[in-house]
């Protein structure tokens, strides 16, 4: 007779399913790669801690979740707290919330609202944030309420040109900082604010540093490793995460002089826009960089877009700093939701320019409505320009992965003939 | 004494199985299904006979079933796997419980059956095209790794990190992955959870198709490996029920049937 096993509850059968998802990922990034860095140990440890073992990071903190980049995490960490961003990029969560939600919304989506119908958190969130950006994170705030969670929706506008848009965003700052300041009974100050923009502003002139080398002629990081230092970010602690990013970066300095290259000699370089690919959901971006190609930059949520623009501070009294603030996630935001937004064409165009970019590929995730919708005025802007793009819908299912891969190999070939007809 | 045989003949091996008048199993044997199916399950059946001391006589009904099933000639009857499957369950867990739901992994096929309340066949699926996650999968498996097939609930067990999943099931595509890993110097416990969650995984969703009803009964070959029957248990959340003899169900269902068959046709 067989012997009596021990049977996994659904929450153990949840963090087996995501360790593997996981473990697959890193053995991936630390395994398929020539010249691996070593200080980006660190990541991948913290990934494979978080991810595999589940360990909390911030126990006897305050975790404030949120769910887009547009809840400024400056006034969180002015308050004590510490922002915890809950785009996820899990297949086992988003089958999970596939449940709950139509079959067509985005995986993402479906996998945030599935992390929270699980409970199942190695940090659950004390109160989480949700900003009104697109039509699937707005209304999933509802659902997520209905399963008996706290979650407070933070006005945001469609349209970012106008002056009434700006004063309605700036508002809505203002009351979130003032219900976090309830919460978390304490005050926001001039001085907590302003060492808060200077810590996040200095954990963006980091992320900065490392996008310089990524213009060299020799890539000394591969845009992969990139995705997974600025996912960190996501849910980190700060120091620890700047004084590893720091390591990276004078590690990159030494490789820059020596002139290590992760790519290849004729490998194109690729400017990276779309659905932001969220650890472990590296698909699209595995299967470029497998294909010998380079991503040199990228226009995403989850990595640009949340480090490229400062807060620009005119006077440091308190309510100019909140206005500061405000205006960097308002103005400088290029996210597909805004009814126009030509901001965004004109940053692809310029990332293209200044990584010596060969071409773009647009990847929108099956069900994400507004990044497939802009797939037409980025694809003609991109035409205009003589700048080649490749647009791919796919989600974070494991299957299609062989279509994908000749799909984006035929892309990359493309671009070396390209190369080699232009020489 | 009157006795009742059930043969059935799979992609992979023989199954005999004798049933006294009482639907009891009285014996049983397992062979290789070879290159002549026809030759070696009459070979088998006359060991089986003689091994048990019962005379050819004695034997007064045969049915065949399983993939090689009409080429048995002898035989009284044929029926297909899917309803000897259920039969055999039914019987072999009679002290267990009523079974609802059948997961059976063959040499080259897999399927999941759904009972109703008296045992009759509601629903099944099969495995499509390919011979992905079945008995000749784990074959190749434990062969790229250099263990024995009955080693690899061992090595499931003794995994201590997280398993690491083989995106593909297709023993072609498997292969290159595994040897992937291993030149990478994963260790071969968590490979081998890794591909018993993989096959796990596929089976649950096949069983998911039909329905999942406790009791659950899983049975061919591949239920020897005690590690599989825990990532079995665990995809689906709880206890499935393996029988003392996991590959043999379906034979002895054909043996219960052929009982059945011979003693209605008496009475009538």
């Amino acid at each position: 007779m067989h012997t009596e096993h021990t049977i996994e509850t659904s929450a153990e059968r949840q963090n087996r399913h995501k360790a593997m998802e996981a473990i697959a990922v890193l053995n991936s990034l630390k395994e398929d790669f020539k010249s691996p860095i070593r200080s980006m140990g660190y990541f991948y440890d913290l990934f494979e801690k978080v991810y595999c073992n589940h360990q909390p990071l911030h126990e006897g903190k305050a975790k404030i979740g949120t769910m887009c980049i547009q809840i400024p995490s400056e006034i969180i960490y002015a308050l004590d707290a510490v922002p915890i961003r809950l785009c996820n990029g899990f297949y086992t969560d988003d089958e999970i919330g596939g449940d709950l939600l139509p079959q067509k919304s985005c995986p993402l989506v479906k996998a945030t609202v599935g992390l929270f119908a699980s409970d199942n958190f190695s940090d659950k969130p004390d109160i989480t944030f949700s900003p009104t950006t697109c039509d699937q994170k707005t209304k999933a705030g509802a659902i997520i309420e209905s399963l008996g969670h706290s979650i407070i929706d933070v006005g945001f506008p469609r349209t970012k040109e106008s002056e009434e848009s700006r004063h309605y965003w700036r508002e809505s700052v203002k009351s979130f900082a003032v219900k976090l300041s309830k919460f978390q009974g304490k005050k926001l100050t001039r001085s907590n604010l302003e060492s808060a923009i200077k810590k996040v502003g200095y954990a963006q002139s980091l992320y900065h540093k490392l996008t310089e080398f990524r213009k060299n002629k020799a890539v000394p990081i591969l845009g992969v490793d990139m995705f997974l230092v600025t996912n960190a970010f996501f849910f980190d602690k700060i120091d620890e995460w700047i004084s590893a990013v720091e390591k990276l970066v004078s590690e990159l300095e030494q490789r820059a002089s020596e002139g290590i290259n992760v790519a290849g000699k004729a490998s194109p370089r690729i400017v990276y826009t779309g659905s932001p690919p969220i650890f472990p959901n590296y698909k699209i971006p595995l299967i470029i960089e497998q294909s010998d190609a380079i991503i040199v930059a990228d226009e995403t949520c989850s990595s640009n877009r949340m480090f490229n623009d400062m807060v620009a501070v005119d006077e440091w009294n308190l309510y100019d700093m909140i206005d500061s603030v405000s205006d960097k996630y308002l103005k400088a935001c290029t996210c597909p939701i805004f009814t126009q937004n030509d901001d965004r064409i004109r940053r692809i165009i310029q990332l293209v320019r200044s990584y010596s970019g060969d071409g773009v590929i647009y990847q929108a995730f099956a069900g994400c409505q507004v990044y497939e919708m802009e797939q037409r005025s980025v694809l003609a802007a991109m035409e205009r320009e003589g700048i080649p793009i490749l647009y791919i819908e796919s989600d974070y299912s494991p299957s299609q992965h062989g279509q994908l891969t000749t799909r984006v190999e035929a892309f990359i070939e493309s671009l070396k003939n390209r190369k080699r007809m232009k020489k | 004494m009157r006795y009742f045989v059930g043969i059935d003949i799979g992609s992979t091996a023989i199954k005999i199985s004798v049933a006294d008048e009482n639907k009891n199993l009285v014996g049983h044997k397992i062979s290789a299904s070879g290159s002549m199916f026809y030759k070696y399950a009459q070979e088998a059946l006359a060991e089986l006979l003689k091994e048990l001391g019962i005379d050819e006589r004695e034997v007064v009904y045969t049915v065949a079933t399983g993939y090689g099933r009409k080429l048995f000639k002898e035989a009284d009857e044929n029926i297909s796997e899917i309803t000897a499957n259920a039969i055999g369950a039914q019987q072999a867990a009679k002290s267990y419980g009523n079974i609802k739901t059948i997961i059976n992994i063959g040499g080259q096929d897999s399927k999941a059956i759904s009972l109703d309340a008296e045992g009759n066949v509601v629903n099944f699926a099969m495995n499509d095209r390919c011979a992905a996650g079945t008995g000749k999968f784990l074959d190749v498996v434990a062969m790229n790794l250099e263990i024995g097939v009955d080693e690899l609930s061992a090595y499931h067990f003794k995994s201590v990190g997280t398993p690491l999943s083989i995106s593909s099931t297709c023993a072609v595509f498997a292969e290159s992955e595994i040897i992937g890993l291993l030149g990478n110097n994963h260790s071969v416990e968590d490979i081998v959870s890794g591909v018993h969650y993989s096959i796990a995984k596929r089976i649950v969703k096949l069983v998911k198709r039909v329905g999942v009803k406790e009791n659950v009964y899983f049975d061919g070959g591949p239920a020897l490996n005690d590690g599989l029957v825990n990532a079995i248990e665990n995809e689906l959340g709880h206890k499935i029920f393996v029988p003392e003899y996991p590959q043999i169900t379906t034979s002895y269902g054909a043996a219960v049937l052929a009982c059945d068959a011979f003693l209605s046709e008496s009475a009538s």
